[in-house]
């Protein structure tokens, strides 16, 4: 399984993202959908009420999922690529975009399961478009944003900042 | 894998630290914690045991702030150190854009540390990834401890790639910021 280094988003997919991510939560009612990678970093993030803590809702929901995989594998499973947890009033569905994203969706009682499974599928489909894009689009565009000057910058608010 | 977002400029970078149990993993990340501006840190979590072992990880999200134009985050994770949660690490591993194998000098752990560090590359391997050719620093941690083994000793047997490394005592912060400073800027260099 071969990892990517560094995975850059325009401006440009970043809108078809959320285009994408507007509709699904339009068209299911959900509370909050989320795009995030897999390493626990938060995408995109849509709801209808702003959400405290989603760094940590990220990190926690794409370590559930890494683990749930891990679970797959023990049991000889290819994967899991799909999450659902239930609770009195919300429900969380995550799924897997390819092996690099995660669609996460949070619904309460009055959207139904299948409703969102359907939808999610939709939805997926077109984030597998754009991470083709974004992935063929990375080198191009990384070289825009990261060189000597945003290394040293960086470097200097490294020492500046951690430290006792 | 870092992930750099230009439309809302902001870069996230994903720092584990990596280890055997008590070594001192939690220890940095609660030192980091305790003694960073408060205004760089978010709130640290931690999903630990009753009796506070670390259960599946630990997670601080810092802000350098805008940079060069660029908001720029490292978020810091350890693994459990356990050795019942070797898959619990891998998955914790997933993504990572830098590492910093804690290691606990004490004599009686040396062969444990040795495990844990063939672990490691034998994780980064089923991860696609070469660790000689990725951001990756040591840390000699609990130096103060009488049963320490000689830095040129741990050097020698657990840090063939002659990568950086520090001596620490994390519980009073000695070179836990140093071990920081360098696998930052390590990440940033490779991006």
């Amino acid at each position: 399984m071969e990892q990517l280094s560094n995975l850059v988003i325009s401006d440009h997919e970043l809108e078809a993202i959320r285009a994408t991510l507007s509709k699904l939560l339009h068209d299911t009612s959900a509370s909050t959908v989320m795009l995030l990678d897999k390493s626990g970093q938060v995408i995109s993030n849509f709801g209808n009420g702003v959400r405290r803590n989603v760094t940590s809702l990220g990190a926690l929901l794409a370590g559930a999922f890494s683990s749930s995989r891990q679970v797959a594998e023990l049991l000889g499973e290819k994967d899991f690529r799909t999450i659902f947890q239930q609770g009195m009033h919300e429900n969380i569905y995550t799924t897997l975009v390819e092996e690099q994203w995660l669609l996460v969706i949070v619904f309460d009682k009055l959207t139904h399961i299948g409703l969102v499974k359907v939808l999610s599928k939709k939805a997926t489909d077109e984030l597998v478009r754009v991470l083709a894009r974004v992935k063929a689009d990375t080198s191009r565009r990384k070289t825009s944003v990261i060189n000597v000057e945003f290394r040293s910058s960086v470097e200097d608010t490294i020492d500046l900042l951690f430290r006792d | 894998m870092a992930l750099i977002n230009i439309a809302t400029h902001e870069i996230h970078c994903k720092i584990v630290y990596y280890g055997i149990g008590y070594c001192g993993k939690t220890t940095n990340l609660q030192y980091v914690y305790k003694s960073i501006n408060p205004a760089i840190r978010g709130e640290m979590l931690s999903i630990a045991t009753e009796t506070e072992r670390t259960l599946f990880f630990d997670f601080l999200p810092l802000d350098l702030g805008t940079v060069h134009g660029f908001r720029t985050r490292f978020h810091l994770y350890t693994v459990p150190g356990q050795i019942l949660y070797e898959r619990t690490r891998l998955a914790v591993l997933n993504g990572a854009d830098g590492i910093v194998f804690v290691v606990d000098s004490q004599a009686e752990k040396f062969e444990e540390n040795v495990q844990s560090i063939a672990e490691l590359e034998m994780y980064m391997r089923r991860l696609g990834k070469d660790l000689g050719h990725f951001p990756f620093v040591m840390q000699w941690n609990k130096r103060d401890l009488p049963s320490a083994l000689p830095v040129h000793v741990l050097d020698r047997y657990l840090n063939r790639r002659r990568v950086p490394a520090f001596e620490a005592v994390a519980s009073s912060g000695v070179g836990v910021f140093a071990t920081l400073r360098a696998i930052s800027k390590s990440v940033i260099a490779q991006l």
